[in-house]
């Protein structure tokens, strides 16, 4: 029954490899490899895209032209040569910082954020790892990303990037609970933490944005907060602490940071439109089209975000998230709860 | 029980928010500011000292390197006190023309004071918006006298070039859209809950302590006292102006922004009252071709945007001014900045020195 | 509109502090003061009904070659009304008190002075260059300094990579 057009070509690669191969357990482990290749180039290429579009969106915003010179009138490859410039500049290891450390944060923060993309279902049944707890351990993996900012705040030998560090914790984990506190309501509808089974269900019923929208408000906030975005940017607040735990870092090394902020940006929006909005779900065209559609129109709402707010304080930051966010997170669970129960004993 | 030790954060001179190149000391207990100290000097040129070598007209351009996003009032400063050591009698279209510069100067100025606080508090959008208004006041200083930063237009005597009709014409167009684009200020940053919320209580001054720091123009103001020299001393044609002077009333940095804010307004109401009252006649007075002042000195001062830039002049009788004194109203008000961040976090701290507003060019004169 | 402080005013201050002198010729006449009674002057001046100079305008220093001169320019609030002190000091060491005890808010200004004049203020909480680096020799608005083009001296980096 399953038939989006990534399923189709998958099965076509399957019977290639079938093809050349025959050994089942051979061609099953080239087509994870297959996945994994396809979710790093997605990856890869949504980095160069979205830093296009936050310029040509920031610029849109800020009354500006964006990028215009470089391939053409719209400036089509200027991500091409932003690239170059990352990785013909000189890679700066500051005085004093403890080397092993400082060199491995960058790698280990885009681990986390890669990882996570095997949970998503791209389109029917184009899911790597449809496992019974997605839900549960996507979120687990997603919050391993505050050790990389630590370890780099700390291993740079410099102040700010060590208050961006201390920061960086006090931010993830304050909003680590509201957002998993939201996300219970979604799975309760649901009954399962299997990715799948949460698109379905929502094929099925309506789009939980209907059915869960205190839900969705918080999430919304909560992601903004976990991706390090304005107005919740106080781990690499330029105009406080410069850039925070990457002040120190340069060329390639900053690249990764960078990279796993935009992998980060894409795998929230996944996450909404997968949770919230229906998935892949949708009349006429094909689900890996209705797919994309939904996570760009979601990218460019945090970018909208971005562009429009201003930074908020530390302190209004964690007061908010720990006196507003989570009660209302709570309450949303009751109020789901008796919701369900109201519907189980009426209908 | 664990020790615990302050820490000291250098901010500056290479930081993206001091405006040019300020160090703060940041005396920090965990995210809170114990103590904040300026360190200056870094863009020191040594102005008076180089004013002393100089002849008095040859020492209006240094003026203009002072506070340099409000030249004219620089210039209209030294050129005032310079004629009033000397005796000059400024034609009345001369003062006009320079209160409309100054005028649109202060709005050119609050702008940027505008756009840099929003950017400091981390909404970059702001700042576009205001610079992009900007621009067109620099269009029309470009228009008057050919430059667009260091402008050497107020001279003594009057000023370099006569008003032309379509300056006239795109001052009026200017002042049209004024409403306009604080009301999409308004819309962006006052309107919006953060921003106010950053502000708001933040780095709180009291007219006494204002006063006990020597802080003016909108610094004090902010804090409730009505200390504009406009007012006050009410030199050149102003007292023929009707315009209000804003205050705050608690002296947060919500009030430092709302007191420029409405000033923007009242500088244009300064303005369109001296566009339509344009008196004909000179524009620059007969000042001798060599300017001996007699022997004297004069303190004088004027409301800069940043607040009273007084000038001190002993004249020896000679060509060259004897000593220079400026005082710049932003090295005075720097001495606020420990009281305002003492007890904030890190991040107020950025706010409470973008609300001060102050220049390095002027600080450090 | 400000006028300056009228002559029987200055009659009067004269009359409390017998140190105090004026010129009673000139129109704006400076109050000359000596160094150790200016710090009573000045908080009378701030703090008494009927002065009431709550606002330090200005506050510099004039090397005239063979003294310094302080200049204060003070301002009241509510009668709109100027008083400039002065004080003369030697050329050889000069040392004037500190007025922050008065007026905080001279502290910067003050500084300033001492970096550029070279005059010492007693009683000062933070007595340090404010604008020139704090390795600086001289005092450049003294108009005996003459600048001397600093040594080069070459900066080698010790165990650098």
């Amino acid at each position: 029954m399953h038939n989006g057009i990534l399923l189709t070509a998958a099965g076509w690669i399957r019977d290639i490899l079938t093809f050349l191969f025959g050994n089942e357990l051979l061609v099953n482990i080239l087509m994870t490899l297959v996945g994994i290749g396809a979710i790093i180039s997605v990856i890869l290429t949504s980095a160069i895209v979205f830093t296009y579009a936050e310029r040509k969106v920031c610029a849109f915003m800020q009354v500006r032209i964006g990028p215009n010179r470089v391939g053409g009138r719209f400036g089509l490859l200027q991500p091409v040569a932003d690239m170059l410039k990352l990785m013909s500049k000189e890679d700066i290891i500051p005085n004093g910082c403890d080397r092993v450390v400082w060199s491995l944060s960058p790698m280990l923060l885009f681990v986390p954020s890669a990882l996570i993309y095997s949970f998503f279902p791209f389109d029917d049944g184009a899911i790597l790892a449809d496992v019974n707890v997605g839900l549960f351990l996507l979120l687990a993996i997603s919050s391993q990303a505050v050790l990389p900012f630590l370890m780099g705040g700390y291993a740079s030998n410099s102040k700010y990037a060590m208050i961006g560090g201390m920061r960086t914790v006090a931010q993830m984990l304050s909003y680590e609970a509201p957002m998993a506190f939201s996300l219970i309501g979604v799975v309760m509808l649901t009954g399962s933490m299997k990715m799948s089974a949460i698109v379905e269900a929502q094929a099925t019923h309506t789009w939980f944005v209907l059915l869960q929208p205190i839900a969705f408000v918080i999430y919304l906030i909560t992601a903004t907060a976990e991706t390090n975005r304005t107005p919740f940017d106080l781990v690499e607040d330029e105009s406080e602490i410069v850039a925070g735990p990457f002040t120190e870092y340069s060329g390639m090394r900053w690249a990764l940071f960078f990279l796993a902020e935009y992998a980060n940006l894409l795998s929230i929006s996944i996450l909404t439109t997968t949770l919230f909005l229906g998935g892949w779900h949708g009349p006429v065209l094909p689900g890996a089209v209705w797919f994309w559609l939904k996570v760009l129109v979601m990218i460019f709402v945090f970018m909208w975000f971005r562009w429009t707010f201003p930074r908020t304080r530390i302190d209004q930051m964690l007061s908010f998230s720990w006196k507003v966010l989570l009660p209302l997170a709570l309450v949303n669970m009751l109020l789901t709860g008796v919701g369900i129960y109201l519907y189980q004993s009426l209908c | 029980m664990p020790k615990t030790e302050t820490f000291i954060l250098n901010m500056g001179p290479q930081h993206p928010s001091t405006h040019g190149v300020l160090q703060v000391q940041l005396e920090l207990d965990g995210e809170n500011i114990v103590h904040a100290k300026p360190i200056m000097g870094y863009l020191h040129r040594g102005i008076e000292k180089l004013l002393e070598s100089r002849t008095y007209v040859q020492g209006v351009p240094y003026t203009d390197r002072l506070d340099y996003v409000s030249s004219m009032n620089n210039n209209f400063g030294f050129c005032r006190v310079v004629e009033e050591l000397a005796g000059i009698e400024v034609p009345r279209r001369a003062e006009y023309i320079r209160v409309i510069m100054a005028e649109f100067n202060r709005i050119a100025s609050h702008l940027i004071f505008i756009g840099t606080l929003a950017i400091d508090l981390g909404a970059s959008t702001g700042m576009l918006y205001t610079f992009r208004d900007r621009e067109d006041i620099l269009d029309l200083f470009n228009l008057v006298c050919g430059a667009r930063m260091t402008f050497h237009y107020i001279r003594i005597g009057g000023v370099a070039a006569d008003v032309q009709p379509e300056f006239v014409a795109q001052a009026y167009a200017f002042l049209d859209k004024v409403p306009h684009f604080m009301e999409e200020y308004n819309q962006i940053l006052s309107g919006n809950e953060i921003f106010t919320r950053r502000l708001k209580g933040v780095s709180q001054l009291s007219v006494e302590e204002s006063l006990a720091y020597n802080m003016t123009g909108p610094n004090i103001r902010a804090a409730g006292l009505p200390y504009d020299l406009r007012k006050v001393d009410g030199y050149s044609v102003y007292p023929e102006f009707s315009f209000a002077v804003p205050v705050g009333k608690k002296g947060d940095n919500w009030d430092r922004y709302q007191v420029r804010f409405r000033e923007i307004f009242e500088s244009a109401k300064i303005i369109r009252q001296a566009l339509d009252g344009l008196p004909e006649g000179e524009f620059m007075a007969k000042i001798p071709k060599v300017l001996r002042p007699p022997k004297g000195e004069v303190y004088s001062r004027t409301e800069s945007t940043r607040g009273e830039l007084g000038f001190y002049i002993v004249s020896d009788g000679s060509t060259k001014p004897y000593r220079v004194h400026i005082r710049r109203p932003s090295f005075v008000n720097m001495q606020g900045l420990d009281a305002m961040c003492r007890g904030m976090l890190i991040g107020d701290s950025v706010a409470a020195f973008s609300s001060i507003d102050p220049l390095m060019g002027e600080v450090d004169c | 509109m400000t006028d300056y402080m009228s002559k029987t005013r200055l009659a009067e201050l004269q009359k409390e502090f017998p140190a105090v002198h004026y010129d009673p010729e000139a129109a704006q006449p400076a109050v000359y003061v000596p160094a150790d009674s200016l710090l009573a002057l000045l908080k009378f001046l701030r703090e008494d009904e009927s002065c009431r100079f709550t606002r330090l305008a200005d506050l510099t220093a004039v090397d005239y070659k063979d003294c310094f001169e302080m200049v204060y320019h003070l301002f009241a609030l509510e009668d709109m009304t100027w008083i400039v002190v002065k004080v003369k000091l030697e050329h050889g060491q000069p040392v004037v008190p500190s007025i922050t005890p008065v007026f905080p808010g001279a502290e910067f200004e003050e500084r300033e002075v001492y970096d550029l004049m070279g005059i010492d203020f007693t009683g000062h909480p933070d007595l340090r260059r404010i604008l020139l680096a704090d390795d600086f020799i001289g005092h450049p608005l003294r108009k005996d300094y003459v600048q001397e083009l600093p040594p080069v001296v070459p900066r080698i980096r010790k165990g650098g990579r």
